[in-house]
């Protein structure tokens, strides 16, 4: 009887430490593809055209994106699929890129790189860098909480200034089980 | 008793144990099935719905260069028929569109096509079957929701929208397999008149434009300059339709035919652009028609008629009734030019465009006309030589006299000139405008600027030139088979000089002749309008522009009661001018009331370039695009079908039309190398578009268009992970520690 308990004991110890190592190392491979992704990035600024973050990267950044209030900078693969999403926001594929005509969706997990995005707040500047150099600012106009497939997102809706920009993540913030809301923080192009 | 303690306390571990297991059980499910859940939501297809891959196309499809790079779209054929109707200086045309859907699947044509500078297009006709639809004039937003929802319930749906004042976009939405739909759209739009013949030209290609890329400007609002970013082509992706190549052959055949009603006796008729067969039916009339039945849409018809001998009419007078006032238009040809003034001499800075979308024989013409201009300097005027592409070169420090050397000089470099590179005009604009003499009254300071003008920045072009001007004039000279005329006759009303066309090059020396008498004659100054019994007249243009030789004065008005006599006036050189209008000999004629609100529309967004408030400007536009059902800027044609055509569960994709080449374009200097090296991987076969027939299957098109947009899974499972670990972490603690005491009791 102790014997099996005991056995159970130490197999649950095995599971527990297995998941508390899988669940840290998520994060972790996330932040450390974001310092590949950086310094990948700069290289490509500087003109290496073939510049990878690692050697087996099947990931394209589209553009670095700057959150001032939260103190953070992330680069922007392309694709909002579970793969690029691992490793950074992910630019959704049927949007128009990001300061093109119509609005730009990006999506990151609530537990990496978006996790502060519950601060911002109206009038908030969010800096996108693009391939070219170019900067290109956004200004916060709108932040509210929507069901992942009733977004009111559009987009071809262009705003007022002709380019948006909307960034995505889970909602509640601090959530464990997965959730069919979703946050959103809409800006339009300054 | 202590047994049952410990069996109890036993107990209560296992009773602990077994809520742990079944939250382990639920939690491992969810975890499952979470990652199940962001495996579906992911947006794995790296091509949007509806495009394909290389790699997913099946033979016989043609494929259109889209903005994702690797992905492609399929292209349904256009058929248009144009006719129109010319009564007096009116010109009412009939744009009929034919929308083929090749393929097997429901689609959304998407067509942009161009219309003439200063044209409005007021009426919108769908045939769907035996039926036709008429479309009504919208806010442009609510215009475009009315769409989109009638395309989601599959609805038939068209929707005319205005995307610069020459080029609108005509989207037909739920085209079924293998259907034709046919929209007709109607616009109007007044002659030109000019050197006593009045001429028209319909546009039929939207000439691919230079978009510069997004770039830092500095602002400066007085004190403080701020540094801020803008992109000069807010709407760069509306505009870029993808384009056939050459060798695809050509297609969108358009039929032309026109009825003209001169209101006078005709003298000749002709088409530089195209062979016609004209039938006269009477001395006032005539029938045109294409003498090759069909052409193909790749440069614009042009057609020009004078009056016979000694039957030019002076004044045409014409008026229209309607529900709120009477509408006038005039039309007053003044005197010729006294010849005997003096002409100032000039300082004449010509600046060539050599940009890569001039090369060819747009680059020929403009240098040929550019020679002949510095030929015709006088040893009095001073000159100056501009070039630009993305870069500039102005070739004197500061305008030298015409002197034989200098003209030699300048004739040797302009020769030597190549087309290649984009088309950065503001630098070389402002370079133009930079006037070191602004106080300089002995010379007339004039720029005379040739290009093709094709350029995405128009609004911000205009108002450098509007802020800069000074005591210079604009002159544009537009260059090859389809200038950007929008931007040609824009940059030279605010440059307050005039715009010259030359479509080939047999026409540089009469029109660059035409130009110089221009430019070294007197103009009609201080053109003003004095009404003798009316004062309520809204009269556009206000003010009325200068003239330039052989230019009729050409004003429309609304007033409540048409009555009495109109006096214009005005300074012919050193002269007076007046001529008095007997209203009351107006005719009746249809149509002044659209151009008097297009004339409104024009000048309301001319006043923005001059600094207006946007708002009000956007606000008063729209009043009058509704109130005179006229598209716009900010109104819309709309219409849609009452019953639904397409089965909710089709799916539906969108098509751009590619749009032919102009005549004269070189595709690979247009586009550069390197952005086209994914069509010629393409391999296309030839006469595709009969293979195109029947090969292409629904299952191309990925998603229903009324399906939401589904945003992706925003959290990872490491929160969970992590959660689930720590507790089973604990729990075989918890166990261990309870075994140690447990076995310790027993002990």
């Amino acid at each position: 009887m102790i014997d099996r308990l005991r056995l159970l004991a130490i197999g649950l110890l095995l599971i527990g430490s297995s998941l508390i190592g899988w669940g840290l190392y998520m994060p972790a491979k996330a932040a450390l593809a974001q310092i590949l992704l950086e310094r990948a990035w700069v290289r490509a600024q500087q003109g290496d055209a073939a510049a990878k973050p690692w050697p087996w990267a099947d990931i394209s950044p589209v553009a670095e994106l700057e959150i001032p209030r939260l103190h953070q900078k992330n680069i922007v693969l392309e694709g909002a699929s579970g793969d690029a999403m691992a490793f950074g926001p992910g630019h959704m594929a049927n949007t128009p890129a990001i300061g093109r005509r119509g609005t730009a969706i990006v999506a990151a997990h609530r537990d990496m790189q978006f996790e502060g995005l519950g601060q911002l707040e109206r009038g908030d500047l969010i800096v996108a860098t693009l391939h070219d150099g170019s900067r290109l600012v956004f200004r916060v106009v709108d932040l509210r909480v929507v069901r992942a497939n009733a977004s009111g997102l559009d987009p071809a809706d262009a705003g007022p200034t002709g380019a948006r920009l909307a960034l995505v993540t889970c909602f509640p913030f601090n959530g464990v089980l997965h959730s069919p809301l979703r946050y959103i923080v809409l800006a339009d192009r300054v | 008793m202590r047994h049952t303690q410990t069996n109890s306390s036993f107990g209560k571990s296992v009773t602990g144990s077994r809520i742990p297991r079944r939250l382990i059980a639920v939690l491992g499910f969810a975890a499952l099935f979470a990652t199940a859940g962001a495996a579906q939501t992911q947006m794995s297809p790296s091509c949007a719905p509806g495009l394909m891959s290389r790699d997913e196309t099946e033979s016989g499809t043609l494929l259109l260069r889209t903005s994702t790079p690797g992905c492609y779209l399929g292209a349904p054929r256009v058929a248009a028929d144009i006719s129109i109707e010319i009564a007096g200086p009116i010109a009412r045309t009939k744009v009929t569109q034919r929308f083929e859907n090749p393929a097997n699947s429901w689609v959304e044509g998407v067509y942009l096509f161009p219309l003439p500078e200063g044209a409005a297009v007021d009426t919108l006709k769908m045939k769907v079957g035996d039926r036709f639809i008429e479309g009504q004039i919208k806010e442009r937003q609510e215009a475009r929701q009315i769409y989109e929802a009638a395309k989601a319930e599959g609805k038939k749906a068209s929707l005319v929208e205005q995307d610069r004042p020459n080029v609108f976009t005509n989207q037909v939405a739920n085209i079924g397999p293998h259907e034709t739909v046919v929209v007709q759209i109607e616009y109007q739009e007044s002659l030109r008149f000019e050197k006593d013949r009045y001429s028209l030209r319909v546009p039929l290609v939207v000439a691919p434009r230079y978009n510069p890329p997004p770039r830092a400007v500095v602002a400066d609002n007085g004190d403080s300059p701020r540094l801020s970013l803008t992109d000069p082509v807010p709407d760069r992706d509306r505009l870029d339709a993808p384009v056939l190549r050459p060798e695809w052959g050509k297609m969108n055949p358009a039929t032309i035919s026109v009825h003209l009603e001169a209101g006078f006796p005709i003298g000749d008729i002709q088409s530089d652009s195209h062979a016609v067969s004209i039938v006269r039916s009477s001395k006032t009339a005539a029938t045109l028609t294409l003498k090759d039945g069909q052409t193909a849409t790749d440069g614009d018809f042009t057609l020009s008629f004078s009056a016979a001998r000694d039957a030019a009419p002076t004044v045409s007078l014409l008026k229209e009734r309607t529900g709120d006032g009477d509408y006038l238009m005039a039309l007053v040809v003044p005197p010729s030019a006294d010849q005997h003034v003096q002409p100032k001499p000039r300082e004449a800075i010509f600046v060539l465009d050599n940009s890569g979308s001039m090369e060819g024989e747009s680059i020929r013409q403009a240098k040929a006309g550019l020679l002949l201009a510095l030929g015709r300097l006088k040893p009095t005027d001073r000159f100056n030589v501009i070039r630009f592409d993305d870069t500039l070169t102005v070739l004197f420090p500061y305008p030298v006299p015409a002197t034989p050397e200098n003209i030699s000089n300048a004739e040797s470099y302009v020769s030597s000139i190549a087309a290649s590179g984009g088309t950065e005009m503001l630098p070389a604009l402002l370079a133009a405008l930079n006037d070191e003499t602004p106080n300089d009254t002995s010379h007339l300071r004039q720029v005379i600027f040739l290009t093709d003008g094709e350029v995405g920045n128009e609004a911000e072009l205009f108002s450098a030139i509007a802020n800069k001007l000074g005591r210079s004039r604009l002159f544009t000279v537009g260059i090859g088979s389809a200038p950007n005329a929008f931007f040609m006759s824009g940059a030279a009303r605010a440059g307050r000089g005039t715009y010259t066309y030359i479509g080939s090059i047999d026409e540089v020396g009469p029109r660059m002749a035409e130009l110089f008498a221009k430019l070294e004659r007197p103009v009609m100054t201080d053109l003003a309008a004095h009404w003798a019994d009316v004062n309520d007249a809204e009269i556009w243009p206000n003010p009325l522009p200068d003239l330039y030789v052989g230019e009729p004065v050409m004003l429309t008005a609304k007033t409540a009661k048409l009555k009495g006599t109109l006096l214009l006036s005005g300074r012919l050189g050193e002269k007076a001018w007046a001529a008095r209008l007997d209203l009351s000999r107006a005719h009746d004629a249809a149509g002044i009331e659209k151009l008097w609100a297009r004339n409104k529309i024009a000048a309301l967004d001319d006043s923005r370039v001059l600094g207006a408030d946007a708002d009000q400007i956007d606000k008063a536009v729209l009043q009058v695009a509704l109130d005179h059902h006229l598209t716009s800027r900010v109104t819309s044609l709309v219409a849609v079908d009452v019953t639904s055509s397409r089965p909710l569960t089709a799916s539906l994709t969108t098509r751009s039309v590619p749009l032919n080449l102009p005549a004269g374009w070189d595709f690979d200097k247009v586009f550069g190398k390197e952005r086209d090296v994914d069509i010629q991987h393409a391999d296309i076969p030839a006469g595709l578009l009969k293979q195109l027939d029947g090969k292409e299957h629904a299952e191309n098109a990925v998603r229903p268009a009324d399906a939401p947009m589904v945003l992706p899974q925003g959290a990872t499972d490491s929160r969970l992970l992590l959660i689930a670990g720590v507790m089973l972490t604990a729990l075989a603690l918890m166990l261990l520690g309870a075994r140690r005491k447990f076995a310790g009791m027993r002990s």
